[in-house]
């Protein structure tokens, strides 16, 4: 096969000068990454996981890496304020940790956080195992970039047994800047045997702007330990963002995930699940909202690895203007992955005539011992319902933004923490129409 | 051969220069032309020259042959598809014979594997039958000339065509090169490109406008159905408001040393036309170790041309070792309806890559699936399905179903549907189970004294009742006793 040619988007990253980190295993993974990267470029639709993700036109614009300037930009800490919840938070503007922004000055006990620049600098040995990763498959070009290029993020330990009742927040701004950006977050976030974590990531965008950011999440939660992990995505309406959050569950732990996407004009997010302990049990929940020219995929693939694992999905669409909905679940059971009982939903509202929303719930199972369900479903809001609250007096659009947050804020009804579904729901009310 | 067509083929340029092809036709001829031409065997090998003899022995005209060549030439531009759930060693397609004679079959039932005739007791095929379908020449047990031409004349007073597609190129060039190709286009996709470059024979059915097929049609009744090979091209046309049930396969194991088998059905359905289409496939799926069997690579694809037209694929899977296959509708047409019902059962080391693709374009369309997978020993069963609903696709509506049961710790069952909405007014659904025989259930017929093969089967029964409701009567009976026999051995 021919090599195709450079693209703008591959010429100007390939080149780009790697990151010096003075370690010898980091700058090597940095090096593998980035000439993988340069050799295979970005994925063209023929790759079964970027099927219905075209990257032609991000593929013809080019990004200059990281921001000289990020600890300069201005950015309004009351973006991101939220009512009930004000414990620690690590902020980065356009990819760079500011210490000026963020609250760490009140950790609970067992939790050690600190950004990745400082734990590079602190202890890399630990961060090797994570750090040192090649990425082989094809679908993998932000996943290279990152192990390329990424310096900074998050590294959060929480010692056995300690349960953590506030929230902890790490959030990524884009910040306006003379050019378009890329920058690349890394985070290794580790929830002790026994221990409690609520994990709150949040992306926002202020002003004007086109950044790409990649983000790579590792989550290892160790035995009957418990993680929420919510994640608010408002990222810059122009913004391109790409995410990949990997979870390993041990024996009986739990991880509940609550994802909102509403921001961003071309979103990806990859979540793989591995339950590798006995009894591990895995819930996700989200909802996807693209409107105007907003391209939202969500690819989630959970694996049951051992016996008496659970998962659960609930997943909502809602497409309007041009919007173009992509959601792909896969649950596979691994043979001698006895008693496991996984079940999926994925439900979607086309709302207008230039939408579209491309579903793929998927099954592959080993084992006989087992329960496995999913449902997708594509369509309107119901007629007899709103019907009814118009039989009531309700106007027609507000009968129709009632039904249609109603159906978006299903999947976050589960959230345990009343401060953040609060949030939410208003969150959802700013954005559907009245 | 009438004079006309042997000059077509002396006349052509391509084959004067082909010397191989002037020495078999040579030699023919002073074998007796006509009487011999059908027992010529080509040479295992495939390039453009095979794909001329092989056109010249059918006696086919010239945009017959260029049209192979296209596909041929297309074909090798094709890479091999690897995206389904199959695990194949790679074909050597220059291995293979292209065009083979009949095969000389066993002469009496004294001569067949007793095996095969112990299965043939287990379902119920009438004596007579067994002779035919283990391959034994048919006439010397029942005389099929006379029952062809039985169902032939009744057919021809309704104004059906009904004929071997050789025939149909030879006798209705008309209608063959009008819708041939029409529906699954000759670079459609790697086997179909196979296949149109040398399908060897299949069916060719039409139905004129107004016309209900006076009889359900099979390739069993027609007379040369045994020589079908390995690359059947089957093509059924229905005008306006026609109407055919067509039942393909045999219904009953048939051993066949055939590796590879790329099948293409094309069908057409004009204004309010209806197609029903069943098939039982029950090809050597290859022993308990997994040794031999078919390769089974269809593509099946209808076309709702007109509006308030429908087309309904049956589909009963328990044969082949390698099943590929996705029966598809394109609902054009406003108000069509395109319906998939499928039971496909893999044993041993059986793999079944199958489903359907349901293209929505015109208004008020409705396709519904129902998908049935079971899975015993070492096998893989998977459901991979499209449902597309293009813009224009007003109130499309979909319900698709699948549910998967698994019958054993080593096999696997897997779900891929796809579903592409781009129409607001579109309503689609699916749901997918799996699971395993209940444990309940089997107890409570153990209970009731019925033995654990008995009550498995019944269980698969149930469990496969809402596909085999629409199969025909005969073949729902046989269908049902087909699980059975391919599930013996997979509990306990």
């Amino acid at each position: 096969m021919n090599q195709p040619a450079r693209t703008p988007f591959v010429a100007a990253l390939a080149d780009a000068p790697l990151p010096a980190s003075g370690i010898a295993w980091l700058d090597q993974a940095r090096r593998g990454n980035l000439e993988a990267f340069a050799d295979a470029g970005l994925p063209d639709t023929r790759v079964e996981a970027w099927k219905y993700t075209a990257l032609r036109a991000l593929a013809q614009r080019s990004f200059a890496v990281g921001d000289a300037q990020a600890c300069e930009r201005v950015v309004d800490p009351s973006a991101w304020a939220m009512a009930g919840i004000d414990g620690p938070a690590l902020v980065f503007v356009n990819g760079v940790f500011r210490g000026d922004l963020s609250v760490l000055d009140a950790l609970p006990a067992g939790v050690s956080l600190q950004p990745l620049s400082r734990a590079l600098v602190d202890e890399p040995e630990a961060l090797r195992f994570a750090m040192s990763r090649h990425y082989r498959e094809p679908g993998d070009a932000f996943a290279r970039l990152n192990g390329a290029f990424a310096t900074d993020g998050t590294v959060l330990r929480v010692a056995a047994g300690a349960r953590i009742a506030a929230p902890l927040r790490v959030l990524s701004i884009g910040a306006a800047a003379g050019h378009d950006l890329a920058w690349h977050g890394r985070h290794l976030v580790e929830v002790g045997e026994g221990a409690e974590l609520t994990w709150v990531e949040q992306h926002l965008g202020s002003g004007e702007q086109a950044h790409l950011a990649t983000q790579l999440t590792d989550f290892t939660v160790h035995a009957d330990a418990t993680l929420h992990h919510v994640v608010l995505q408002q990222a810059g309406a122009g913004s391109s963002l790409v995410r990949r959050s990997h979870y390993r569950l041990d024996a009986r732990a739990r991880a509940h995930l609550h994802v909102l996407e509403l921001g961003g004009l071309l979103v990806r997010h990859d979540l793989r699940a591995e339950l590798v302990g006995d009894a591990a049990a895995f819930h996700t929940h989200g909802a996807f909202l693209p409107d105007g020219r907003q391209h939202m995929d969500t690819q989630l693939a959970i694996h049951h690895q051992a016996r008496q694992t659970v998962s659960t999905s609930t997943w909502r669409g809602v497409a309007s203007g041009r919007g173009r909905g992509v959601f792909r679940g896969a649950i596979v059971v691994n043979a001698g992955a006895d008693g496991a009982d996984a079940s999926l939903g994925n439900k979607n509202l086309l709302l207008s005539a230039q939408a579209e929303i491309d579903t793929k719930p998927e099954l592959e199972i080993y084992a006989d011992e087992v329960k496995a369900a999913h449902g997708a479903t594509v369509g309107q809001l119901d007629e007899r319902a709103l019907f009814y609250l118009r039989s009531r007096g309700i106007p027609q659009a507000q009968a129709r933004t009632l039904l249609t947050t109603a159906f978006a804020r299903a999947p976050f009804e589960s959230l345990a923490d009343a401060a953040l579904r609060e949030h939410i729901q208003q969150l959802l009310l700013a954005r559907l129409p009245d | 051969m009438t004079s006309e067509s042997v000059e077509n083929l002396a006349g052509s340029a391509v084959l004067r220069d082909n010397a191989e092809v002037a020495e078999a036709l040579g030699r023919n001829y002073a074998a007796g032309f006509v009487t011999d031409i059908e027992s010529v065997s080509l040479p295992p090998g495939l390039d453009e020259g095979t794909i001329r003899q092989l056109s010249a022995i059918k006696r086919e005209p010239e945009w017959m042959t260029e049209w192979r060549l296209e596909a041929f030439r297309h074909w090798q531009s094709m890479p091999t598809p690897d995206w389904a759930k199959l695990k194949i060693d790679p074909i050597d397609y220059q291995a293979i014979s292209y065009y083979s004679a009949p095969k000389q079959g066993p002469k009496s039932l004294d001569e067949v594997d007793p095996a095969l005739l112990e299965t043939y007791e287990k379902l119920g095929v009438p004596l007579h039958e067994r002779a035919a379908l283990a391959g034994v020449a048919v006439d010397a047990v029942f005389d099929s000339v006379s029952v062809g031409t039985t169902f032939r004349k009744k057919l021809a007073e309704a104004g059906v065509i009904f004929c071997s597609m050789s025939e149909a190129i030879r006798e209705h060039p008309e209608l063959v090169r009008k819708y041939l190709g029409s529906v699954v286009p000759q670079g459609d996709n790697y086997f179909a490109a196979l296949n149109s470059a040398v399908f060897s024979d299949g069916s060719f059915v039409f139905v004129p406008a107004g016309v209900r097929c006076p009889m359900e049609l099979s390739t069993y009744f027609r007379i040369n159905a045994q020589n079908t090979g390995q690359f059947e091209r089957t093509l059924i046309v229905c005008e306006d408001r026609a109407q055919v049930s067509y039942l393909e396969g045999c219904t009953a194991p048939r051993r066949d040393e055939n590796q590879l088998h790329a099948a293409v059905v094309e069908l057409v359905a004009l204004e309010g036309a209806n197609i029903k289409y069943s098939t039982v496939q029950n090809w050597y799926p290859g022993d308990e170790n997994g040794v031999g069997g078919i390769y089974n690579f269809v593509t099946k694809r209808g076309d709702c041309r007109g509006a308030d037209s429908k087309i309904s694929w049956t589909q009963v899977e328990t044969g082949s070792a390698v099943t590929w296959k996705y029966p598809s509708v394109v609902l054009r047409g406003d108000r069509s309806v395109g319906e998939f019902y499928s039971v496909a059962l893999t044993h041993h080391f059986q793999q079944a890559d199958t489903g359907t693709k349901m293209i929505h374009l015109g208004k008020d369309t409705k396709s519904k699936i129902v998908s049935k997978g079971i899975s015993a020993g070492r096998s893989s069963n998977s459901y991979r399905g499209l449902v597309k609903v293009e813009k224009g696709a007003e109130r499309a509506r979909n319900y698709t179903q699948c549910d998967s049961l698994l019958i054993g710790k080593k096999c696997g069952a897997h779900t891929f549907p796809y579903m592409e909405v781009k129409n607001p007014t579109a309503i689609v659904e699916h749901e997918a189970t799996t699971s395993k025989i209940s444990d309940d259930q089997l107890f409570y017929c153990r209970s009731r004294g019925i033995g654990e093969e008995d009550a498995v089967s019944m269980i698969v029964d149930g469990f496969c009742k809402q596909v085999f409701r629409e199969l025909p009567m005969e073949f729902a009976v046989e269908a049902k006793k087909l699980l059975e026999v391919s599930l013996e051995g997979a509990v306990g």
